[in-house]
């Protein structure tokens, strides 16, 4: 699954004129590669990252995913895109306090019409993959931060994506735990899943694929 | 469909019993509404059953011809004596009108005494006309009614009245209040058909006792006629041993039969008023169809009051239910938004909120018709102010109605969760 962008704009509402938090960024990102965002507080790392996974809408520019223009896609086609082909793992875990490791990593499945036995037995083998079997019906609560951002990769792997979409997943994580969250997303992308991973470690970084480093809303290499 | 409506009646369900509190706040008013609907539903029903039954029993064209107490006069000598409308001039328009059903005349005396084998008890006598049968009093008759025959030759002879078995809450109010009643007592021990008896001191045989219905199965109709009296005598029998009272003044009642007719059967007997004794104004002629229609329209007028209260208590209780969803919505934006990031859309976003507050909805509906049933029917029993027809489409329709509230109500903080960008929800503290 192809990411081309190009020229993309992005201005958030307030002030005179706004506050411009993409300024023309044009890149290309081919299946299977692992790229690495860098870049200063408020450059708009995690502004391109909502924007590529279709959770916001660019101000200006053209955004193709795999050859789609996605300006043109409906709100059901952009959350039936999200649910199938991408995957989110977000800095602060954003799972559901309320609900069990299981039915966190269930939610996507429900959305994409499962259910039943198959359901909770997908997301069992989710949770297991990642190392969390036996741990199905605890809450994040009761989880540690590895183990919660460890649901949140099975979460984001419930409906077998092509991409998966990083935003510091080792931001709020010890050094063992984002040193295991690393590797699995590493396997991953041994497995042809391309990662896109906003971070600010420059080591971690070093080790993708590729980096896009960004400042002022703009890509400087 | 059907799985993602699951799914968020499923979530809906959680959320409601997540937050019990702020659940019960919201369902509370709709229940109220409930309550109201249910009871103005079984109000209307009643009025129209009661309405039915009457004309069943006995027809509405009904009136009373009654002694006009309002008669002026411009001086004290115009005054003359009011003339009595009495036994013949009942018979007399009784020949000139035999197309009625009935023309009953009754003259009442409240206290008299019988005796029976030794004992004395106090029992109320009503002089009456072979047509008092034809009214509105529903009884089993064993032995046999007066006849014209008792009446021309002022037989001593009587029926007597037994009372039906109170209902249940009745039963218990009397036993808290009452010792009881002798002559009830009497006529369930005794079985005096064909026995004599003495009413104030004058042998009569008794030739029939009425049983009155069971209480169940009594009309309520809007003459809501409900039998006081006793013991039943011929009018002419009671006249001539000064037994009831009256001056030979009787209340007529007339049944006019068919409804569509009753316009003519009102002129007849006014006309008849009019030959019979002249200009003077002596008699009223109670029309008691308008008196019916009267009633039956405060009736329905007093339900729909109701329903109209109802309607406030659902209106108060779906506004409850949009301030609590859109308080949800603004408590679980950042949920929204995870929702969203994982492939929720609009719709799936919009189908939650409206589930879970329709959910509250029904909860409320089904809360309240269970209440309203609770003091329809039992409550309203044991208070002695007799069950409502509650019947089973009644709650369904409210239930259908605290629903439809809900969901009109959580169209928009649903619609308010649902345009919330994924990005903005997921940077929601």
């Amino acid at each position: 699954m192809t990411i081309h962008c190009s020229d993309l704009a992005k201005v958030y509402e307030g002030g005179k004129s706004g506050w411009p938090a993409l300024r023309g960024i044009s890149f290309g990102i081919k299946p299977g590669e692992f790229v690495s965002v860098t870049g200063p507080s408020g450059c708009g790392k995690s502004t391109l990252l909502n924007i590529i996974g279709l959770l916001d809408e660019p101000t200006g520019g053209a955004y193709r995913l795999n050859g789609r223009d996605v300006f043109t896609l409906s709100d059901e086609e952009r959350s039936r895109t999200r649910r199938d082909e991408i995957g989110f793992v977000f800095q602060s875990f954003h799972l559901l306090n309320r609900l069990s490791a299981l039915e966190n990593v269930c939610l996507p499945l429900r959305y994409a019409g499962a259910g039943g036995d198959d359901m909770r037995a997908r997301a069992a083998s989710l949770l297991a993959r990642v190392g969390l079997h036996g741990k199905e019906k605890k809450t994040p609560l009761e989880l540690s931060g590895g183990e919660r951002q460890r649901v949140a990769i099975a979460r984001a792997l419930a409906n077998s994506p092509k991409i998966i979409l990083a935003d510091e997943p080792t931001g709020n994580l010890d050094s063992a735990s984002s040193r295991e969250i690393m590797d699995s997303l590493f396997a991953l992308n041994a497995e042809g899943i391309t990662i896109v991973m906003v971070t600010h470690d420059k080591e971690l970084a070093a080790r993708t694929g590729r980096n896009i480093r960004m400042r002022d809303g703009r890509i400087e290499s | 469909m059907i799985r993602a409506l699951l799914n968020a009646a499923r979530s809906g369900a959680a959320e409601i019993w997540a937050h019990k509190t702020r659940s019960i706040l919201s369902f509370l008013a709709i229940a109220v509404g409930s309550v109201v609907f249910i009871d103005a539903f079984s109000a209307i029903f009643h009025t129209y059953e009661r309405l039915e039954k009457q004309r069943e029993f006995s027809g509405l064209a009904r009136m009373r011809i009654i002694q006009n107490q309002a008669a002026s006069y411009s001086s004290p000598d115009d005054y003359v004596e009011p003339p009595s409308f009495g036994y013949d001039q009942l018979k007399k328009l009784r020949e000139q009108a035999p197309e009625f059903h009935m023309i009953s005349g009754e003259a009442r005396s409240w206290r008299n005494v019988m005796e029976y084998a030794g004992e004395r008890l106090v029992a109320s006598v009503a002089g009456v006309t072979p047509e008092w049968m034809k009214r509105d009093f529903g009884y089993t008759l064993r032995g046999r009614f007066f006849n014209w025959h008792d009446m021309e030759e002022k037989l001593r002879v009587c029926v007597l009245i037994r009372r039906a078995p109170p209902p249940p809450a009745e039963k218990i109010y009397r036993k808290a209040y009452s010792t009881g009643n002798a002559f009830d007592t009497l006529l369930t021990h005794n079985d005096l058909l064909g026995k004599t008896v003495k009413i104030d001191g004058i042998t009569f045989t008794v030739i029939g006792v009425a049983e009155e219905f069971p209480h169940s199965k009594r009309l309520q109709g809007f003459s809501g006629y409900r039998e006081q009296t006793k013991v039943l005598i011929p009018v002419t029998t009671g006249a001539n041993y000064g037994i009831v009272r009256g001056g030979g003044q009787l209340e007529v009642s007339i049944d006019a039969g068919p409804e569509a007719g009753f316009d003519d059967a009102l002129r007849k007997v006014n006309n008849f008023l009019k030959i019979t004794f002249g200009d003077g104004d002596f008699f009223l002629v109670e029309n008691q169809l308008e008196e019916i229609r009267k009633n039956m329209a405060a009736r329905l007028k007093d339900a729909f009051v109701t329903i109209s209260l109802g309607m406030l208590a659902f209106i108060a209780g779906g506004i409850g239910i949009m301030n609590v969803t859109l308080a949800t919505v603004f408590a679980r934006t950042k949920e929204i938004g995870i929702r969203r990031a994982v492939g929720a859309s609009r719709s799936d976003i919009m189908l939650q909120f409206m589930v879970e507050a329709v959910l509250l909805g029904l909860i409320g509906g089904v809360l309240g018709s269970a209440l309203g049933w609770l003091w329809g029917v039992p409550l309203k029993v044991i208070l002695g102010m007799g069950a409502s027809p509650i019947k089973p489409w009644m709650p369904l329709i409210s239930i259908l109605i605290a629903a439809v509230t809900a969901f009109a109500f959580a169209i928009y903080p649903a619609w308010v969760a649902a345009g919330l960008k994924p990005a903005d929800a997921l940077r929601a503290e």
